[in-house]
């Protein structure tokens, strides 16, 4: 058994896990917060993409500073949109908002080609250092960036959680949210703040892609890579979707190994998490940490 | 009759005379194109060629004094909008022939067109259209009325394995050269797996087991780490643009050195710009004998055509936009023959594709390569253009401004010439 | 989500039994066979093109019929139901070509071959609700979608098979025209069969599973066998309508049946009106109208004032598709509760006229 790939394989997986995790944990985010599954997160990453990549290729603007500006105008954008379009559809069932947001993914897909072409475009070079070498694998120093960035973004997100008052009245909305209202919270502000950080979120790891691979309209196909690892992790818990990000990585990248060490059916790198995934919810319906929905009558 | 039975009679004749008249001139023909869809990046430069052309010949008198009446329609490479184009165009309008696009909505319409008789020159260079009888033994079915200019997509690769047992010869590699197909397991990537592995093994390559991976962009580490470890020489990148990009640049990072091949629509000076310096020595196929920085004869007439839709004449031209131009001229003499004789309509112009050998389009000396169909070979040509192009820095800027400072290149390395085997026929 | 009508005065039932008909008064009854017997006609009157759209309509319809049956009336989702069309397609096809099976008999076998891949994914619908039942059918589609692609022997892999006309008895239905009588058999059929469905035992369990499932369980009804077997009736009907347009096309290939065609489905039977049976023929005429209406107005609108006024050129196949994301979305934000429910809105307008609200 060739450890050595196994090993690069596994950092590999672990690295590009954390990126599906922050994907999950906007995901999960707005899910815990306003009950609305969204089906255009990878829309939020294409967007965030590509205002990135065009404030540095027109205005030049060093990264640092593009970036943050996108982020900006990215919480902006998550607001605006949540109240426009979805605060309308309070208490209508959740399939309809599901279509909602499909339909919002086809207009927003349509709207980006429009705007920037449907050429994919390469980021300026935004790190003097190509790549950096972990434990023997050469890792784009891009994906080092977005490891730190996850890693601080998840601290960040369980503090804000535990001990920050908006977060709270988060966890209370998502909790019940007639209890949350009767004590006082803004049911509306705080829906409008969880699609708000979740865009700014999406935008990060919108932003690495677009770094690693350019950006094009097929960013988008990210949102729907994220599903697996947020059913896994369970709906409704944020470190559930992390840990289920990472597993997802790790696991195309480990079946693409015992693929081509044993097996040879030559695409099990994309199949695996889908066969996994109806296992694992054979055994857990719930996911691996979601709360099981007690059903009185 | 009387004197205002008269007037009107005359007034009817002359008011649809030019209507009848105006009708008699014009050719329909119908006109598939992706702006907006899946392969809309490699579509839109194709799409915006066939369009120019047809502008072109229309100012410059048409297809014997009629005008060609195009409707071209994006359809976004959704199937089903492509059919439902199809009815239309063959009910009410009665096209004489279609220029098609993409392998999906080709071989959805092969079983029609061959019905309906209706020419169609797709965008797809799939084996399994080149043979008009079926007779050939890995045919999958008789395609008598389909048309594409240029190498089918298994021809392009045979010749890049072939150009790579040369090579493995002139650097003085020992033992036998690895070659192995990457791509994902999609009708698109798979249209010449099986020949070029097959011709590898012929001249003496040892096969690898095929690497997967998707048609969209992601990480490709994995697929690039096994690469790495299989210690391949040569690798075809079966996949478009995008994913092609992606595993480039994760083999850069990688730091795997292997020759990697592109394919016909998989690589191009777009996807160069994209992929960086990770697409630099890369190999692929060119349906043309010129790029748009060669200057032969006949690249005059692909200037004043690009004229139409950039009347400043800066715009570069990528490789799929003088393809989309050659396929048109094509397909205006074929009607060209049809006119002269017997009548525009789908079997002549069947005909008129038959009836030229080694067949170059007037005024694109240089830039076309000669053709030849017949009844019992749709392959026009048997003869590969192989380019490798050249990044030698960061590609941030128009692609037009990259290629005049030299950061994009495209130099020819070989021009392979197949033997045109009855075997090859159809797969 | 069903509908509730304005009866008319003196529209009043005897015995149950005229209580259950499938139509609820003699004028939707004879409208509804003027329909038919109009429809037979048109093959005469309309043109290829407009034959295809009804054709298109037909196979489609049918097969968000089932989506219908599984989502609007049992209240499962499902994001799987372009893999279970593409399997009933596959497999009309592979029992024509290989068991030289006529295509009459290959079509209802095709949805019978469906309805057992149905059953196989049907069975965690059992455990899951909600969301987790809903990416279950995700796997299950991308899982089926690999099955097609590397099962050679089935579905010709990735180069598609071919398959045959439809005939009975030497009459071939080649052709738009001769087509059209066949999928306007199906759907006829198989909306009836709906309906049926809908007034007997198994089908008010079904809406009872829907509507509060732990009250449906305290009355004795088995909800794992009822699940299952909406998923089994679903899958059937998205196989019929996949075995049609397999026979329609003569081509099945792999690339048709994406994520994003079982999307189309949930759109239509959403737009229609979840839960109603003709809703679901409104939705899906919608959804296959709209793309042709939309690029309708951008060929009317293309090299007109408006395009040179906005500089659209290029765009306007952009607008194109935004629009009809656009209209989804807009469309959901003033009408969730579909066509349907908008249709029985006027009709309740016009009877119960000036008294309307």
């Amino acid at each position: 058994m060739d450890t050595h790939l196994l090993l690069q394989l596994t950092i590999n997986g672990l690295i590009v896990g954390a990126l599906y995790g922050v994907v999950a944990m906007c995901f999960v985010l707005i899910y815990k917060a306003s009950q609305v599954v969204n089906f255009a997160q990878g829309e939020f990453l294409l967007i965030g993409a590509w205002i990135c990549w065009w404030l540095l290729t027109k205005y030049q603007l060093p990264f640092y500073a593009g970036f943050l500006i996108t982020l900006a105008f990215m919480m902006v954008f998550g607001l605006v949109l949540q109240i426009v379009v979805l605060r309308p559809l309070i208490g209508e069932p959740v399939i309809s908002v599901i279509m909602v947001t499909i339909g919002l993914s086809i207009f927003f897909q349509a709207l980006m080609k429009w705007i920037f072409g449907v050429f994919a475009q390469p980021f300026p070079p935004v790190f003097t250092t190509k790549s950096v070498a972990v434990f023997g694998l050469e890792v784009q120093t891009v994906y080092v960036m977005s490891t730190v960035v996850s890693v601080l973004i998840m601290i960040g997100f369980a503090w804000f959680f535990k001990f920050s008052r908006m977060g709270l009245a988060m966890r209370a909305t998502a909790f019940n949210q007639q209890v949350a209202q009767s004590l006082g919270i803004s049911i509306r502000q705080v829906f409008a703040l969880s699609w708000g950080i979740s865009a700014v979120v999406s935008t990060v790891a919108g932003v690495v892609v677009g770094i690693v691979n350019g950006v094009s309209s097929a960013l988008s196909f990210f949102g729907i890579k994220v599903f697996p690892a947020v059913i896994l992790g369970g709906l409704d818990s944020i470190v559930g979707g992390v840990l289920g990000g990472l597993i997802i990585g790790l696991l195309e990248n480990l079946a693409h190994f015992v693929d081509t060490q044993w097996l040879k059916w030559g695409n099990l790198y994309e199949v695996a998490p889908f066969y996994i995934l109806i296992v694992i919810l054979m055994i857990r319906p719930y996911g691996l940490f979601g709360t099981k929905d007690i059903e009185r009558v | 009759m009387s004197f205002r039975t008269n007037l009107l009679a005359a007034a009817a004749v002359a008011l649809l005379l030019p209507g009848a008249a105006a009708m008699a001139q014009s050719i329909p023909i119908g006109h598939l194109n992706d702006f907006s869809g899946g392969t809309a990046d490699v579509g839109t430069p194709y799409g915006q060629g066939v369009d120019d052309t047809i502008a072109w010949i229309n100012k410059n008198g048409g297809v014997a004094g009629r005008q060609i009446a195009a409707d071209a329609v994006d359809y976004s490479y959704q199937v089903p909008r492509a059919v439902a184009l199809y009815k239309k165009w063959t009910g009410s309008e009665k096209v004489v022939a279609i220029m098609g696009w993409g392998t999906a909505d080709t071989e959805a319409l092969t079983s029609f067109v061959t019905k309906d008789q209706i020419p169609f020159l797709s965008g797809s260079y799939a084996g399994s259209l080149t043979d008009p009888t079926g007779k050939a033994p890995k045919a999958e079915r008789a395609t008598p009325y389909n048309f594409f200019y240029g190498p089918s997509y298994s021809d392009s690769a045979r010749a890049m394995v072939q150009w790579a047992a040369e090579d493995w010869k002139k650097k003085g590699g020992q033992g036998k050269p690895k070659y192995v197909h990457m791509g994902a397991n999609h009708p698109y990537p798979n249209a010449p797996k099986a020949a070029a592995e097959e011709y590898a093994k012929e001249l003496g390559f040892e096969v690898l087991e095929p690497i997967q991976f998707a048609l969209a962009p992601g990480d490709y580490t994995a697929q690039c780490l096994t690469l790495k470890q299989s210690g391949a020489n040569y690798a075809y990148l079966g996949n478009t643009g995008g994913s092609n990009v992606s595993v480039l640049k994760a083999c850069e990072t990688a730091g795997v050195k292997v020759q990697f091949f592109g394919n016909v629509w998989g690589m191009d000076e777009n996807a160069m710009k994209t992929a960086g310096t990770a697409a630099n020595g890369v190999v692929f196929p060119v349906r043309t004998a010129s790029v748009w920085t060669d200057d032969p004869p006949g690249m005059k007439l692909f200037r004043d055509i690009s004229k139409i839709s950039d009347p400043s004449g800066k715009a570069y031209r990528t490789v799929h936009y003088i393809s989309g131009v050659c396929s048109m001229l094509y397909m205006k003499e074929a009607m060209d023959w049809a006119a002269a004789n017997g009548g525009i309509a789908g079997p002549k112009i069947r005909d008129g594709f038959y009836a030229h050998k080694d067949w170059v389009p007037k005024g694109t000396e240089g830039v076309c390569k000669p053709s030849t169909w017949t009844p019992e070979d749709h392959r026009p040509t048997t003869q590969v253009e192989l380019y490798q192009a050249s990044v030698t820095g960061p590609t941030d800027g128009e692609v037009a401004d990259l290629i005049q400072k030299g950061t994009l290149k495209l130099s020819k390395i070989a021009t392979i010439d197949l033997p045109r085997k009855k075997e090859w026929l159809g797969y | 989500m069903a509908t509730a009508i304005a009866r008319p005065c003196g529209d009043f039932k005897t015995s149950y039994r005229s209580d259950q008909t499938i139509f609820p008064t003699i004028a939707s009854r004879l409208f509804c066979l003027a329909g038919v017997v109009l429809l037979c006609a048109a093959p005469f009157l309309f043109s290829k093109y407009v034959l295809n759209l009804l054709i298109q309509i037909g196979y489609l319809g049918i097969a968000a019929l089932g989506l219908n049956i599984l989502v609007g009336f049992t209240g499962q989702i499902s994001i799987g139901h372009s893999a279970f069309f593409g399997f009933g397609a596959f497999a009309s096809a592979y029992f024509n070509n290989r068991f030289h099976i006529p295509v009459f008999f290959s079509i209802p076998l095709a949805g019978l071959a469906a309805t057992a891949a149905g059953l196989i994914f049907g069975l965690p619908a059992a455990r899951l609700k909600g969301l987790y039942l809903a990416i279950a059918t995700l796997a299950a589609q991308y899982i089926l979608q690999d099955f097609f692609a590397r099962a050679n022997w089935f579905s010709g892999g990735v180069a598609g098979t071919i398959a045959e006309t439809f005939s009975i008895f030497g009459w071939q239905a080649d052709g738009d025209e001769r087509y059209f009588y066949v999928v306007l058999a199906y759907v006829v059929l198989m909306y009836v069969l709906a309906a049926n469905l809908m007034r007997t035992r198994d089908g008010r369990a079904l809406v009872a599973v829907r509507d509060h499932y732990l009250s449906a369980e305290m009355m004795g009804i088995n909800l794992t066998k009822y699940r299952t077997m909406s998923f089994g009736i679903s899958s059937f009907y998205a196989g019929i309508g996949g075995a049609l347009y397999a026979h329609y096309l003569q081509y099945v290939s792999i690339e048709a049946f994406s994520i994003l065609f079982s999307i189309q489905f949930l759109a239509m039977i959403i737009i229609g009106g979840l839960g109603s049976i003709m809703g679901t023929l409104m939705g899906t005429a919608f959804m296959v109208l709209l793309p042709e209406a939309m690029n309708g107005l951008a060929q009317m609108l293309s090299g007109s004032v408006i395009d040179k006024m906005l500089g659209l050129n290029e765009g306007v196949s952009f607008l194109r598709e935004m629009a009809i994301g656009a209209t989804i979305v807009l469309f959901l934000i003033f009408e969730p509760d579909g066509l349907a429910h908008r249709w029985q809105q006027i009709k309740a307008y016009w009877k119960l006229y000036p008294f309307s609200y």
